[in-house]
């Protein structure tokens, strides 16, 4: 038994025999984060937080601490007590999981556990001299983070698992290129190669020039394919947002929306993806689809979403971490099929005339209902000319319908990258997007902003 | 937790550090939100730790340790210098010279909202929920939030100050839908309304729920309006759209880490350079902005920041001019201008960063129909929707959640879908008046997202109603 599940017990005893279920989210972790090629802000972290719910006739509380010494934990117990006296009756108010039978996955490599912060500096430096002259940007971190649940229905879960991620942006005042690396094994992260990827991105980047707004046809790679999908998902793929009204998909379930070449799953069942056996409720993971060969056919659900459905739905084990419980269940596993293309240079073959999109940046939701995103391009923004990768451009803001986007596309790349999507806020829950590049028919360039670099 | 701060300074210093400081810090956290006449979440959270940051020949560590006892605080010391000594790359860090302050602050408050019965809490969010209800109106979300940090900070160089800082929110949204529309409307901002420095006497006189039959309203209104227009105009933006204008094209882009590059791979740079300062023209004349972490209710009001730089009031912008950055010890020293006085960190778990405190644009004068009376055309637009801005800072696109014609000098039609792009300088330069100081007001927002690992810090804005001509609006798809 793992300490946090240890912890998650003995949390759950100082209930009392209240209808109770307990979540304990540790985390070691250490990120190197460079500028300049300098690492300037090194962070470890070592924590472990405990969540108590509590439900009282229907009455549901939290509270939650990350002192775990017995008088804390029977304190962090009656403040939830306390917290669902206050509460009103909730007639949707589900229970608490109950005990499973969880898919077997990996996800935890020990050799990436027992990384320091000696080896992340190192391994942060190894990126650093792979790019060169230029200036690299970026982190590289690892950590371990473990998953306890347990409840008064006698549901007890426990997970341990690992992630390494190397994010580089090699830049300098007039070019910049991006590449990235994500695994639940460092191993399978060499911080040389998304660093080489970048400085070779970068220098073709300089001299980027402005483009007419306008509909293009466009080359995305995985990188802001994955970015583009999170977004997306967050109004459109989740029981929340469906049953709220603000989905794309919403009475668009069965419709043939998207272009037959897109399915778009979760999969935390993947060795490829960052594999979980279940969920913040302790409810096993599956794959679940969410777009099949261009069909919609539906969205996450985690048992209180299921339960206000009250049209038959249950949890496809999508519940959520405690910081993104506002927005619902979501998926945090994409995986996105792949096709026939070998490259993104094949790829601009089929676009013919268009652009070339490698990374995107600070995205909005302009109309959830309509599946309206903005945002802009950075990091290696192209012309495609004749079918061939051309001159570099500024970057674009683009504004764009879902529809649109995924609505046509010629053609997907046959080999998938693991796009990081964890921004490393609050408590460490490593996600990702495995995704291919993808070429599409429309992509709506609406301004054009700064030239590439610094 | 003076003691322990103490104690995980000496450790580094004896570890080797040249420089080390300490924050010993306690939070604890209350929400309570209602959704549809039920609660939604209604929860009680505390964390403390120690964070510790080092100097090792000029390379920075950090370390946190999720416990306050005396090992903790040496372990995380330990592992900083570890960390720094570790790290790969040419170091070379001053720091701006800081007066050793040894003071406290407290936040001024009538009533601890901790205090507060948590059902007094639910039944202002239900009765504010009930009136919003309206048809065609399917979500409604009442929310109330406090928030108590008590912190220590000690430094090698003599700081040891001690803070406790309330914050007190709260906000209504309505979400209306129809078979293919679906629109939001906010009070008092957008999604989790707004948040003050205070006690339970800052919720309080929010008015949830007088404001909440007019939210309702609107938002089943905007089912029925049109779209709004594209093409040219001019705007005026409501206090609460122009803060998130200060926040995104001149809070981020004054932050001198992000001039000097450390956040480029994640949050951006800046289009700004170190050379810029005292020259670059921003903006109008009638744009003033200033930072202020003083400001009364302000989020980003203290005694001290992060770093131990006692808290001011200073010009960022001046009659269109930039006359600030917002920064560190260090990058002041990089810059050889400035104190310090912008670090903030997300809890005991995170590094300090450069962040915004409270940034004011500064009133000028007249009232909203004094602007709008100018007005043959345009349009009124109140409270962000959507937002996105470049890694430079430079070009922009926002929505808002409503936007009235401007017709004649006076408000017309409700429009909806309004969404309104440009580029920072240019934009700022169109700026042809701020209404006067009766009409400022201030806005707290908690969900500012910076640094990797990833923090979010709270941050005040106070505006008034301001006025851009020939701006390009209707952005669609």
């Amino acid at each position: 038994m793992s300490r946090s599940l240890e912890l998650a017990e003995a949390a759950l005893r100082a209930t009392s025999g209240d209808e109770a279920e307990v979540v304990v989210h540790a985390e070691r972790s250490g990120v190197a984060r460079f500028a300049a090629s300098i690492v300037h802000q090194p962070t470890l972290i070592e924590n472990s937080v405990v969540r108590v719910r509590v439900a009282r006739d229907g009455k549901v509380g939290w509270a939650a601490t990350n002192r775990v010494d017995g008088e804390s934990l029977t304190n962090v117990a009656q403040r939830a007590a306390e917290a669902a006296d206050s509460a009103r009756p909730d007639p949707d108010f589900p229970g608490f999981a109950p005990p499973a039978q969880y898919p077997d996955v990996v996800g935890y490599d020990e050799e990436t556990a027992e990384l320091d912060a000696a080896d992340q500096a190192r391994l942060a430096g190894a990126a650093i001299e792979a790019a060169g002259d230029i200036g690299l940007y970026g982190i590289y971190t690892t950590g371990v983070t473990e998953v306890a649940v347990t409840s008064s229905t006698g549901l007890a879960a426990e997970q341990q698992t690992t992630d390494a991620v190397c994010l580089c942006l090699a830049a300098d005042t007039e070019a910049s290129g991006w590449a990235e690396r994500t695994s639940w094994r460092a191993a399978d992260v060499d911080p040389a190669v998304p660093a080489r990827e970048a400085a070779e991105t970068a220098a073709r980047t300089r001299g980027g020039v402005e483009i007419e707004p306008g509909m293009y046809r466009a080359v995305l790679e995985p990188v802001a394919v994955g970015d583009l999908v999170r977004w997306f998902s967050y109004d459109s793929m989740g029981a929340q947002g469906y049953l709220e009204e603000r989905s794309y998909f919403c009475g668009r379930i069965g419709e043939q929306a998207f272009d037959p070449k897109v399915s778009i799953a979760d999969d935390a069942l993947d060795a490829a993806n960052l594999p979980r056996p279940f969920d913040f409720e302790g409810t096993p993971k599956q794959r679940f689809p969410m777009i099949e060969d261009g069909v919609i056919k539906g969205v996450v659900w985690d048992r209180a979403t299921a339960a206000r459905a009250e049209d038959g739905h249950v949890s496809t084990g999508h519940a959520t971490p405690d910081a993104w419980r506002f927005f619902g269940p979501l998926p945090s596993a994409y995986s996105m099929a792949g096709g026939d293309a070998e490259s993104s240079a094949e790829l601009a073959e089929l676009v013919g005339d268009g652009i070339y999109v490698t990374r995107l940046h600070y995205l909005g939701i302009v109309d959830p209902r309509g599946g309206v995103l903005t945002g802009m391009t950075r990091d290696g923004t192209f012309r495609i000319r004749e079918g061939k990768i051309a001159e570099p451009l500024v970057n674009l803001r683009f504004t764009v319908a879902m529809s649109d986007v995924l609505g046509e596309v010629p053609g997907l790349t046959r080999d998938r990258l693991l796009v990081n999507l964890n921004d490393l806020y609050e408590e460490r829950f490593a996600h990702a997007a495995l995704v291919p590049a993808i070429a599409t028919a429309k992509f709506h360039i609406s301004g054009a902003g700064s030239g590439p670099g610094l | 937790m003076k003691a322990l701060a103490e104690a995980a300074v000496d450790a580094a210093l004896g570890a080797g550090a040249s420089y080390a400081d300490a924050r010993a810090v306690s939070l604890r956290r209350q929400y309570v939100i209602t959704k549809n006449g039920q609660v939604d979440d209604l929860s009680d959270s505390e964390s403390e730790g120690i964070g510790v940051r080092v100097l090792v020949d000029g390379a920075w560590g950090f370390a946190g340790a999720g416990r306050l006892d005396e090992s903790g605080a040496r372990d995380a010391a330990l592992r900083a210098v570890d960390f720094a000594r570790a790290a790969p790359g040419r170091h070379r860090t001053n720091l701006a010279p800081v007066e050793a302050h040894t003071g406290e602050y407290r936040t001024p408050l009538q009533r601890d909202p901790f205090d507060v019965p948590l059902t007094e809490k639910v039944d202002l969010c239900l009765r504010a929920e009930d009136g919003m209800r309206h048809e065609g109106v399917k979500v409604t979300v009442a929310m109330i939030r406090a928030q108590r940090e008590h912190k220590v900070l000690v430094s090698s160089e003599g700081t040891n100050v001690e803070q406790e800082i309330y914050e007190c929110g709260g906000g209504i949204d309505a979400y209306a839908s129809s078979e293919d529309v679906s629109q939001i409307r906010s009070y008092p901002s957008q999604h989790s309304g707004v948040s003050g420095q205070g006690g339970w006497e800052y919720v309080e006189q929010l008015g949830l729920d007088r404001e909440a039959p007019r939210v309702g309203e609107e938002a089943a209104a905007l089912l029925r309006a049109p779209v709004a227009p594209s093409g040219r105009t001019t705007i005026v933006l409501s206090p609460d759209q122009a803060v998130m204008q200060v926040h995104e094209s001149v809070g981020h882009p004054t932050e001198l880490d992000r001039v000097y590059g450390t956040e480029a791979a994640y949050a951006g740079t800046s289009f700004l350079s170190p050379g810029d300062l005292g020259s670059l023209r921003y903006g109008s004349e009638h744009m003033n902005i200033t930072a202020d972490s003083t400001t009364p209710l302000g989020l980003g009001t203290f005694g001290f920041d992060d770093e131990g730089v006692a808290a001011a009031r200073e010009a960022i912008v001046e009659r269109g001019v930039l006359r600030g950055f917002l920064s560190s010890r260090e990058t002041a020293a990089q810059l050889g201008a400035g104190r310090g006085g912008s670090m903030r960190a997300d809890g005991w778990a995170r590094m300090p960063l450069v962040r915004m405190t409270n940034l004011h644009l500064e009133p000028g004068e007249g009232s909203f129909e004094d602007l709008l009376a100018d007005i043959d055309d345009g349009l009124y637009l109140d409270t962000n929707k959507s937002w996105s801005i470049d890694d430079k800072r430079l070009n922009f696109q926002f929505g808002t959640q409503v936007a009235w014609e401007i017709k004649n000098g006076k408000l017309g039609r409700m429009l909806r879908d309004a969404t309104y792009t440009g580029v920072t300088p240019v934009f700022w330069g169109k700026l042809d008046a701020v209404a006067g100081p009766e009409e400022w007001m201030l806005f707290g927002l908690t969900n500012c997202g910076k640094g990797q690992p990833g923090q979010e810090a709270h941050v005040s804005h106070g505006a008034a109603h301001a006025r851009f001509r020939d701006v390009e609006v209707g952005v669609s798809a």
